[in-house]
């Protein structure tokens, strides 16, 4: 067998003229970058702010309007003040605020003449995604009230500072943004090459083509060319925008994080490609695609939720998927600066998942058309 | 035409796993022959024609091909053969001129041969529309058309027709046949399946498989001579008949092939004495006049197996 070049381009040059004259695609490749990109960048923000707090003060003195100020001038909580007990409850349970305070009588007295005063904070437990950060945010804000109410005196022996490496203000598109250039290469490439492949099955195609003396590859390598561009674009679009308007810092080496783009790009291309082969049907294809390939990297590379969090199955699952890999790949090329040494694990892992998923491919596609 | 001979199968076998596809297969085909290969869906054609055309190797058995084989690399082959299918065709969000040069691109054609035989093979198919005309323009029967031209850029020796008119008008499968006679007189073999057996009519010789083996071989003639030794008539109900009644004539004892054709039946005799005894019988709810079988008999009796 011997790769010809000039075949391999004739197949990308009618693939893209396939592609610049299907909207559905061009839509895909252009305009769901720009989607992902401002829904994850603007909208999602995992430091939760404006929580609505229900507040009943029955002690009126000096130190209770103190604890309600440091709630409110921590800039998390939008105070409403002046129920009673009973009214805060019911603001939580009808869903006009997300949190209650409720400073019984004698606060003040109790806390000055030694005796434990107990001030009760109630959250809505029915939103997990805002109750955890709250809870985060009551245990820092009790401390600092406390300095507050008791002065001076309250001043523990020693003084235990967090300080933030890589994201000192937890800024969430900090964090999100290098992980929506995964998702947004992994629907791309497999997505596509899945679609364009399966397509060529289903009409027939792929027969008339194989009566030629194109060679198999130089069918994949032509028909993912085009993908790969797309894929690559996107990449860049993403990253101007994370850098121009987003302020997310790249201080890696961008070799490093081209290198690791390329081999996550390759895998998935494989991916798609092997679906194509097993399914040889679009419909069928889109559904496997959205499956193993849009799902996992959303949910199970730790995009979003944290994948030392999950069950140990979970855990051990994760880590078969490119995406996992190439997650970390990302946000350390953007965040921490880490270099390829640093980034050794990762990369092993993910040429590991990029050479067994093209040898199945390719291995599929050698038992079809025999 | 010629004798000499540019295709030829010896027991050719196919397997995909346990199914046999082709069984034993041997036939060849002359220079600028017209050859058609009849057979019911599943009975092997396009298995074959995938052999011949050097997309799928047999798994016993040896093919020659315009003087090459698998022995000397399924490239050598596919330089050597033209194919079309019915299938697909062209790329329809693709304009004629781009699946041309694609197909040429694939073939790794010379830029100014493949301007010049470009030229040729549309004035060959007169085609009138400009090269940037799409083919989701073009009538069914254009694009068959164009489709032919794509499959012959490099002057192969042989070409593959899998059901080529399929979907085409009546009209357009004329003028299509045209453009094949046009072909086999210029040297080339056509090598061409279809299920409209007023095509197969104008091949030069029919082969016929059924279930992965060659029934019968031989021309449009020849095939209704070997098929029907006794006479066949042509059965007008001088009434209309209901299905039940039919069936009786279907297993009458006096034929050995009853079967619609139209509105009106052909039949064969099965004994000259059985027919002699019915014959007035049947003269009450028939006319009957005897007639020279059609291919489409033939087919049903070889292929479909209805004796």
């Amino acid at each position: 067998m011997t790769f010809a070049w000039p075949r391999a381009a004739a197949v990308a040059r009618k693939e893209w003229f396939h592609i610049r004259r299907d909207p559905f695609t061009m839509t895909l490749a252009l305009v769901m970058p720009l989607v992902m990109v401002v829904i994850y960048g603007v909208a999602i923000d995992f430091n939760v702010k404006n929580v609505r707090l229900s507040v009943s003060d029955s002690d009126q003195t000096q130190a209770s309007r103190r604890l309600i100020d440091t709630f409110s001038s921590s800039g998390y909580f939008r105070v409403r003040r002046d129920f009673s007990p009973n009214q805060t409850v019911e603001d939580v349970v009808a869903e006009r605020a997300r949190a209650a305070l409720i400073i019984p009588p004698q606060f003040e007295k109790d806390i000055w003449s030694g005796r434990t005063t107990r001030a009760q904070i109630l959250l809505d437990g029915a939103d997990n995604s805002t109750v955890v950060p709250v809870s985060q945010y009551v245990g820092a804000i009790q401390t600092l009230a406390s300095e507050r109410i008791a002065g001076a005196d309250m001043t523990p022996p020693y003084d235990l500072r967090t300080r933030f490496l890589f994201n000192p203000e937890l800024n969430s598109r900090w964090f999100i943004i290098p992980g929506v250039i995964v998702v947004i290469m992994a629907i791309l490439s497999i997505f596509l090459t899945s679609m364009t492949v399966a397509r060529e099955w289903e009409n027939g195609s792929m027969e008339l083509l194989l009566s030629t003396p194109v060679e198999p590859l130089e069918i994949i390598v032509g028909k993912a060319a085009p993908y790969a561009f797309l894929g690559a674009l996107a990449v860049v679009f993403v990253y101007i925008i994370a850098r121009a308007a987003f302020g997310v810092p790249f201080r890696g080496h961008i070799w490093v994080f081209g290198l690791g783009c390329l081999i996550f790009l390759l895998t998935y291309l494989a991916q798609g490609l092997f679906i194509s082969i097993a399914t040889k049907q679009q419909t069928l294809a889109m559904q496997f695609s959205m499956l193993t390939g849009m799902m996992p990297s959303v949910i199970l590379s730790g995009f979003v939720f944290p994948i030392a969090s999950m069950p140990k199955f979970f855990w051990y699952f994760t880590m078969l998927l490119p995406a996992r890999w190439f997650m970390i790949i990302s946000r350390h090329c953007f965040l921490e600066g880490s270099s390829f040494f640093e980034l050794s694990v990762p990369f092993a892992a993910l040429s590991l998942s990029c050479l067994g998923m093209t040898a199945l491919a390719a291995r599929r596609f050698k038992r079809t058309l025999e | 035409m010629t004798d000499e001979t540019v295709v030829e199968a010896r027991e050719l076998v196919v397997r995909y796993g346990d199914f046999t596809a082709v069984n034993k297969v041997s036939f060849s085909v002359r220079r600028g022959e017209i050859f058609g290969f009849l057979g019911a869906n599943g009975a092997g054609k396009t298995t074959t024609i995938r052999v011949l055309c050097g997309v799928l190797p047999p798994t016993e058995g040896w093919v020659r091909v315009a003087g090459t084989g698998y022995e000397d690399g399924e490239n050598a082959i596919k330089a050597k053969v033209g194919y079309m299918s019915q299938k697909f065709t062209l790329y329809n969000d693709l304009t004629v001129g781009e699946n041309l040069d694609f197909t040429a691109s694939l073939r790794k054609l010379d830029p100014g041969y493949y301007a010049k035989r470009r030229q040729e093979l549309l004035d060959i198919i007169s085609f009138g529309k400009g090269l940037d005309a799409f083919v989701q323009d073009l009538s069914g029967g254009t694009k068959q058309q164009v489709s032919l031209a794509a499959a012959m850029l490099h002057d192969p020796e042989i070409v593959f027709l899998d059901e080529p008119t399929a979907g085409v008008t009546p009209a357009g499968r004329v003028r299509f046949w045209k453009l094949i006679h046009r072909v086999a007189e210029s040297g080339k073999t056509v090598f061409v399946t279809t299920h409209y057996m007023d095509e197969a009519e104008q091949c030069g010789r029919i082969a016929l498989m059924r279930e992965g083996r060659l029934v019968a071989m031989d021309s449009p003639a020849g095939l209704k001579a070997s098929a029907f030794p006794e006479q066949v008539f042509e059965f007008e109900p001088l009434q209309e008949l209901s299905f039940s009644r039919m069936g009786e004539f279907q297993n009458h004892e006096a034929f050995s092939f009853f079967e619609p054709y139209g509105h009106r039946f052909h039949a064969a005799a099965a004994n000259p004495e059985a027919w002699r005894r019915w014959k007035p019988e049947l003269e009450k709810t028939f006319c009957i006049r005897p007639i020279a079988p059609s291919l489409e008999d033939v087919f049903i009796r070889m292929v479909e197996d209805r004796p």
